[in-house]
């Protein structure tokens, strides 16, 4: 009845042990943990040095989108100012936003959680180090590549949200958008792939007893920000292939003379850009929580109201995209809905702001540079978020709809609901991974120089919107009148600058990065982050009692220390952590971890060789660069799903977890279904697409003349699928041949590719050409994707059976093969629904 | 008569829009080309190849140049005369 | 007294405008009420006295200062602006003026429709209005998305590709009132500007009649006809047009008006012989990357001449 897994909850309270652990475990531990020195520091893979990696890449394109701004407020300072002509200020602007948005906001939100989530949750690292790594470099590589088109001359000049037409080959032939389409496609799928890893680890390596209840609210954050990603990025990704379809090979989807529409774009932009805002906030909110609590000396008062906000946030947030667009001329009433949900968002805020008030009202305040910033955080995003809801009024914001007032009103809430946060959050978690903290002295002047900075550039720049000054302009004339508002904001932003300065100033003076002794719980925090740690995290994993066990248990960080909790030695001799259940964290088994390994950044290097190349149109090297990743990411993954000899290990007091599990209890089964799930929210985003085109111009729409094709093309799925379940129940049937599963996985993967085959073929014979009619290229568009599937499809096939011809695959079940199985199995289904969707939807629908 | 005014001059330069046809220094936009830059104006011995260069020529040219140079393509500019001397006193000052 | 207060959302000449104008002055109202209160909440949070601390502190506070307050001022607004929002896109009477002004990269086409919506003249870069009464504007756009906007006289609306927007609007007074496009549209997005001028019924009906009136006419300026000639030979004519005149390009903006105009390359300059002249002989390098090329091969006694020509076109 108390327990989500069969696993007696009462075992745990066998923690903590009395007796003395055996010398030598602490020794062990570091030599199976310790991380490679010299040039093959780059193959680790271990959180504490990805996650600062991490940081400190995000924060230097912080810095550098920074300067780019600075540049852009001294040519604005002045009208007819000459320091930056207009191309250069178009890409200078253009920069500006998609680094802070995609280079900076999110990465830097995903790098926080990669560094602070094990701590807090107590698991020795997250569950895919590699995965972490690979998205790491990935996002590295990219996004300098990125930045450097800027030298070049060829960095994008679309604005941030890159609208077609302007963007399409027509009316920008450089490949400068490329640039933008392919190198934020592929940081998306960095981003994408943390957040795997981030819901996973959030949802199965918390420490024992630590309930969905009892999480910290930092990863009740990160937990929605990810699953945010998780909806989200996929509508941005579409868009950005099908605009990169449309720019190389001529498919109209946004070309209203054939039948496509610029809105379209409009739409999936915003479905993702308008959660991208809360994507980037409720992690920064979860940072002000944390802090909050410590600061009043007093537990979060609302715990339960912040996380119904956060959620509610999330909710709210997937419906009000469209308060982008109030200009486009949209109809009366779903204008009304989206300015209502635009304004009931601000409820959710007002939770969360007040929570803090109240906890402040019931504890102790302590005043220090965190504090500071995070009470200078608060009013700067009470402040966005009036103008929010300002702005949400549809007719206000038909005056000032692309203006200064816009500009003003993000800045305010991204730096109040984002920016401060996190430099509230460097001072407050720098002694986790340093061995001095920050100075407080340099750290007021920080907060002092960067809060007026911030409010002397955009206080004013809403006047400057009211009186008519559009963005996106590199200059202005004299006549109006705008020059007194704009000098003073230039001068707010060399304050802001300043400040950021002396920030770096005092990181250099202070900050000494460090796994093992550092500076430690400075501001005296209650939550498992600042148990006394090593490279291997805590020595061993405590049962957690309350949401702020340092707080409640005044012996847990000695208890931890000395190895009375679970899992304090490695009783397989690998990197493990121990796998709990979603809801209530009961153990279940051990994860035996990946080590260091440089295929993780040979592979992200190839990936990001391939866009790169791809843009600079090199295709032959691209197309050698994107083959060679596959074997990286093979080879990596090779290590991974292996059982070891230890069958079941005992964690301490008694308790013996398995080694080995298989089917949805396991982490790799939650990841192929979170990515199984991304796939599919591409998919429905073109299926959106589809209906949204064809209601926009039916007449353009034919019935198509292959329908006869369908027979074998479902025939050829449906056998796939049979194949799949066929094998799956001969491998659990030990009497099977050594070789039989693994060959119905290989004939259901060429079942698929036939199928793809098939469907390509009668497509290409129809009379629909891609490059007339947007129905035809949308038709080619759902091709794309199931052609990728299917790709991926046979290379996983011919791993599995490589495994296989190895005796790697474990009976009666397999954590590779049920991955497989899912993927092949999804594959087959979303290509039986695109073929049957293509060919019956136009002449279905209502002429 | 009031004392000519360089930053009077340059807004008028701005009202009127010499910047079109001239590059002017200390005016960033725009950097016309039709006619010839005005740097150094200080310096010049000569307004358009043949005037003296005193401020009060200067003043007149940039307000009717046609009527002191016939033939010339720079045309009579909407200028006040107060406004041409506060021109004439920002090319100068600009011009250094 | 700072330069440009009233900033012109705040100082409406149209019923419109003036609708979202008082909007403004409400929310700014509320943003500062809101504030205040926050504000007041915190410093009490912090400092206050301990009774007063005590009873901000529990879960009661936030559901009063985080739920009931923002809904009941949220639905209230709500109200508001939707109730306005109907207002402001009333369905047209039908009979009101009517103009198309078309978005292109980076001028604006104007064409006055009868009643029947057929363009009778044609125009660019400005839009004259009779005072006192609605005018319709279809809203279209001739390659990428722009956005029109007349602070003065109503919000803005966008300029798509495939697709026609309606905006009404209205000035209560006579005079010119500036605009510009709201909508990034790539290279010279900053220089594109706009005008509109009301003019009392009786001068607008004037203006209107001569303007018919020159258009079905020929040319008739024998003191420029130098000009002409050039206008024709130098390849003018390939782009713009001039009613009554075989120049007849429609790439670029219409000149049949363009002496009477008051500002020149889409609202950014004085319009006069020195900045006409500035204009044709080299354009791009006053507003970069404009479809106009630079024409530095001309002598510049033909520049004056076409600059004389043009000037007479009114």
């Amino acid at each position: 009845m108390n327990s989500e897994t069969g696993f007696d909850p009462e075992l745990l309270n066998r923690f903590p042990t009395s007796e003395e652990r055996p010398k030598g475990e602490v020794e062990e531990l570091n030599r199976i943990w310790a991380a490679p020195s010299g040039w093959a520091r780059l193959t680790v893979v271990n959180n504490n040095y990805i996650g600062i990696f991490y940081t400190g890449t995000a924060f230097l394109f912080f810095l550098l989108a920074g300067a780019l701004a600075l540049v852009m407020r001294t040519q604005l300072a002045l009208p007819l100012n000459g320091i930056l002509p207009q191309e250069t200020y178009n890409q200078f602007f253009t920069m500006h936003g998609t680094m802070m948005m995609f280079l900076f906001a999110v990465p830097m939100m995903e790098a926080i959680g990669i560094l602070l989530l094990p701590q807090m949750l107590a698991a020795r690292d997250l569950p895919f180090p590699r995965l972490s790594a690979y998205a790491f470099w990935a996002y590295f590589v990219g996004g300098l590549s990125f930045f450097a088109s800027l030298f070049f001359g060829l960095a994008p000049n679309g604005g941030w949200f890159m609208y077609p037409p302007l963007t399409s080959i027509t009316y920008s032939p450089g490949i400068n958008a490329d640039f933008w389409l392919l190198g934020i496609g592929f940081i998306e799928i960095s981003a994408i792939a943390g957040a795997i890893e981030i819901l996973v680890g959030v949802l199965k390596t918390r420490a024992p007893g630590m309930t969905l209840a009892r999480m910290p609210i930092f990863a009740w954050a990160m937990l929605v920000f990810a699953g945010m990603i998780i909806i989200a990025f996929p509508a941005v990704i579409l868009g950005t292939l099908l605009l990169e379809f449309e720019r190389a090979l001529n498919w109209p989807f946004f070309d209203a003379a054939r039948g496509g529409d610029p809105l379209l774009w409009q739409h999936l932009f915003w479905f993702f850009g308008h959660p991208e805002v809360y994507i980037i906030f409720l992690p920064a909110a979860g940072l002000l929580s944390m802090m909050v609590s410590t600061f009043a000396r007093t537990e979060l008062v609302g715990y339960h109201l912040i996380v119904l906000a956060i959620l509610a946030t999330a909710f709210i947030s997937f419906g009000v995209w469209a308060h982008h667009m109030f200009t486009t001329g949209m109809p009366d009433l779903s204008i009304s809905f989206f300015s209502a949900a635009s304004m009931a968002v601000s409820v959710p805020a007002g939770i969360q702001v007040f929570a803090w008030i109240a906890t402040f009202a019931t504890g102790r305040p302590r005043y220090n540079t965190p504090t500071l910033f995070l009470l200078g955080a608060l009013i700067t995003f009470v402040m966005g978020g009036l103008t929010g809801v300002m702005v949400a009024l549809v007719p206000f914001d038909w005056q000032v709809h692309d203006s200064h007032f816009i500009v003003a009103h993000l800045h305010y809430v991204l730096i109040g609901g984002a920016v401060f946060p996190m430099f509230a959050a460097f001072y407050y978690w720098m002694g986790m991974t340093s061995s001095r903290a920050l100075s407080e002295r340099l750290g007021t002047w920080v907060f002092w120089l960067m809060f007026a900075g911030m409010h002397i550039t955009f206080l004013p720049m809403h006047l400057t919107g009211l009186m008519g000054m559009p963005r996106r302009v590199y200059t202005y004339l004299p006549e109006s009148d705008w020059m007194a508002t704009n000098l003073i904001s230039t001068i707010g932003a060399f304050t802001l600058g300043a400040g950021i300065l002396l920030f770096l100033v005092d990181l250099a003076r202070n900050f000494r990065f460090t796994v093992e002794d550092d500076a430690g719980n400075v501001y005296g925090g209650g939550t498992l982050e600042w148990l006394p740690t090593g490279l291997y995290s805590t020595r061993s994993i405590p049962v957690v009692r309350s949401r702020s066990p340092l707080w409640d248990d005044p012996n847990i960080c000695e208890d931890v220390e000395k190895g009375r909790y679970l899992l304090p030695n490695a009783p397989t001799g690998h990197r493990e952590t121990i796998i709990t259940s979603p809801l209530r964290a009961e153990p279940q088994y051990l994860q035996i971890m990946p080590g260091p390994s440089p295929w993780p950044l040979l592979a992200a290097l190839f990936t990001a060789g391939f866009f790169v190349l791809l843009t600079i149109q090199a295709y032959t090297p691209a197309v050698i660069s994107g083959v060679l990743t596959i074997p990286c990411v093979l080879r990596w993954l090779w290590e991974t799903d292996r059982p070891v000899a230890v069958r079941t290990a005992d964690v301490g007091a008694g308790i013996r977890l398995p080694t080995y599990v298989t089917g949805p209890s396991t982490h790799g089964w939650w990841a192929t279904i979170i990515l199984l799930i991304v796939v599919f929210m591409i998919f429905l985003m073109t299926v959106f697409s589809w209906f949204f085109l064809y209601g926009i111009h039916p007449r353009l729409w034919s019935a198509p003349d292959n329908l006869l094709s369908l027979v074998p093309v479902l025939g050829g799925y449906g056998a796939a699928a049979g194949l799949l379940f066929l094998g799956r129940h001969l491998l659990a049937r030990t009497k099977s041949t050594h070789w039989s599963p693994a060959t119905q996985i290989l004939l259901a993967a060429i079942a698929l590719v036939a199928a793809f085959g098939i469907d390509l073929w009668s497509w290409r014979e129809s009379a629909l050409d891609p490059e007339l009619s947007a129905q035809a290229a949308l038709t080619f568009a759902f091709l794309s994707q199931q052609g990728l599937l299917v790709a991926i499809t046979a290379i996983m096939a011919l791993y599995l059976a490589l495994r296989n011809a190895r005796a790697m695959i474990t009976r009666p079940r397999n954590t590779t093969f049920d991955v497989v199985f899912l993927f092949m199995l999804y594959t087959a289904g979303q290509g039986s629904v695109t073929a049957v969707l293509t060919r019956l939807a136009p002449a279905g629908f209502p002429a | 008569m009031p004392v000519a005014d360089a930053s009077r001059g340059k807004r008028a330069i701005e009202r009127v829009g010499c910047a079109s046809c001239h590059t002017i220094p200390g005016i960033g936009w725009p950097k016309g080309e039709a006619g010839p830059p005005l740097h150094g104006m200080a310096e010049r011995a000569l307004i358009a190849g043949r005037l003296a260069n005193r401020p009060g020529i200067l003043a007149r040219f940039v307000r009717d140049a046609p009527a002191l140079v016939p033939g010339t393509t720079m045309p009579a500019m909407p200028l006040s005369e107060e406004e041409s001397r506060d021109v004439a006193a920002f090319l100068y000052e600009s011009g250094k | 007294m700072l330069d440009g207060w009233p900033p012109p959302i705040l100082d409406p000449a149209g019923p419109d405008a003036w609708a979202i104008a008082t909007l403004a002055w409400v929310l700014l109202a509320m943003a500062a009420l809101v504030l205040g209160v926050v504000l007041a909440a915190m410093w009490l949070a912090l400092s206050g006295r301990p009774e007063l601390r005590a009873r901000l502190g529990g879960t009661k506070a936030i559901w009063i200062g985080g739920v009931a307050f923002p809904v009941v001022v949220l639905s209230l607004l709500l109200v508001y602006g939707l109730s306005l929002t109907r207002t402001q896109s009333a369905p047209l009477r039908g009979d009101e003026m009517r103009a198309r002004v078309t978005g292109e990269m980076w001028w604006w086409r104007v064409a006055y429709l009868d009643q029947q919506r057929r363009p009778v003249l044609h125009d660019a870069n400005e839009l004259h209005i009779p005072v006192g009464r609605p005018v319709v504007l279809e809203l279209e756009s001739g390659d990428v998305i722009h956005s029109f906007w007349v602070p003065r006289l109503a919000g803005k609306l966008d300029m798509i590709p495939g697709r026609r927007n309606i905006i009404r609007i209205q000035a209560d007074q006579p005079g010119v009132f500036g605009g510009q496009c709201a909508e990034y549209c790539g290279g010279p997005h900053a220089l594109m500007g706009f005008v509109v001028v009301a003019h009392p019924q009786q001068r607008f009906d004037q203006l209107m009649r001569s303007r018919l009136a020159r258009a079905a006419a020929a040319s008739a300026t024998p003191q420029a006809a130098q000009g002409a000639r050039l206008f024709q030979s130098s390849g003018c004519a390939a782009c713009h047009r001039i009613a009554g005149t075989p120049a007849n390009g429609l790439a670029g903006p219409d000149l049949t008006f363009v002496g009477s105009r008051r500002t020149l390359g889409a609202g950014i300059l004085p319009n006069n012989r020195g900045t006409m002249m500035g204009w044709i002989a080299n354009s791009q390098a006053i507003k970069p990357e404009n479809r106009m090329p630079p024409y530095t091969l001309l002598p510049g006694e033909d520049i004056s001449a076409l600059a004389e020509y043009l000037e007479a076109q009114r």
